[in-house]
């Protein structure tokens, strides 16, 4: 399977989820990039592209919610941090994700 | 399939975003509307064979009915294979459980191959297959 098309398709799908939860990819194409590629490193090889920033901890119901796009399952934290763990997607309004706060789960209380 | 093309769907028989299959000198060949381009692919998928046109398409996006398995219908691409089975499904009867386990180590060996695709051509409101 080709490593560049599989980028581009999850890519389309990923914008469908997420654009109605009010995210967008992050505008650093270059990390955008590179994280798209874990992804479909990761999906190769466990058959779902799961989150580059997370382990896999081999339990299904947990890990199945680090499956990309995991926004709906750690809304809290995102939308306090205005972007998801990895970075991959920020607010629709942020337009310099560096300058984010780094704001700990449990300051927003969600463990 | 020789080069020439043979009409194979009426265009307004597929809305956009449709899949139809249609049987042509005895190939399985399932046809796409992606938005008012044509586009025609092997109805059986790459992985098990099941019948595409039972799956989803979006955009130029297919994915299969049985296992999800996803292709790219302009080039017939395998973009993916199989989701991940849930192994802590319901618990099944000891014979049947075992019998799923051996068709899971069996799947497991299955690959999913790219699918093979066809020219279409739009000719007097019909979809042409070449």
């Amino acid at each position: 399977m080709n490593a560049e098309s599989r980028k581009r398709s999850l890519q389309y799908f990923f914008e469908k989820v997420v654009g109605p939860l009010g995210f967008k990819f992050t505008p650093d194409v270059e990390l955008k990039e590179f994280l798209l590629d874990q992804e479909v490193i990761l999906e190769a090889k466990h058959g779902a592209p799961f989150c580059p920033c997370q382990p896999l901890r081999h339990d299904r119901t947990r890990d199945m919610k680090m499956v990309c796009p995991c926004i709906p399952f750690h809304r809290e934290h995102f939308d306090a941090i205005k972007r998801c763990w990895c970075g991959l997607f920020v607010h629709k309004d942020v337009i310099d994700p560096n300058t984010l706060p780094q704001l700990d789960q449990k300051d927003v209380g969600h463990e | 399939m020789s080069n020439k093309f043979v009409r194979a769907i009426r265009a307004d028989e597929i809305a956009p975003g449709g899949m139809k299959a249609v049987d042509l000198d005895g190939r399985e060949i399932v046809v796409c509307n992606c938005g008012g381009a044509y586009y025609a692919v092997q109805r059986r998928c790459g992985h098990m064979n099941a019948p595409l046109e039972l799956g989803t398409l979006d955009g130029i996006y297919l994915t299969c009915p049985m296992h999800c398995a996803q292709f790219d219908v302009t080039t017939g691409e395998a973009l993916s294979g199989p989701v991940p089975p849930d192994p802590d499904h319901e618990a099944l009867p000891p014979t049947l459980g075992a019998y799923m386990q051996n068709i899971g180590i069996l799947m497991s060996h299955v690959r999913t191959e790219s699918m093979r695709t066809y020219r279409t051509r739009l000719e007097a409101g019909w979809v042409e297959v070449g």
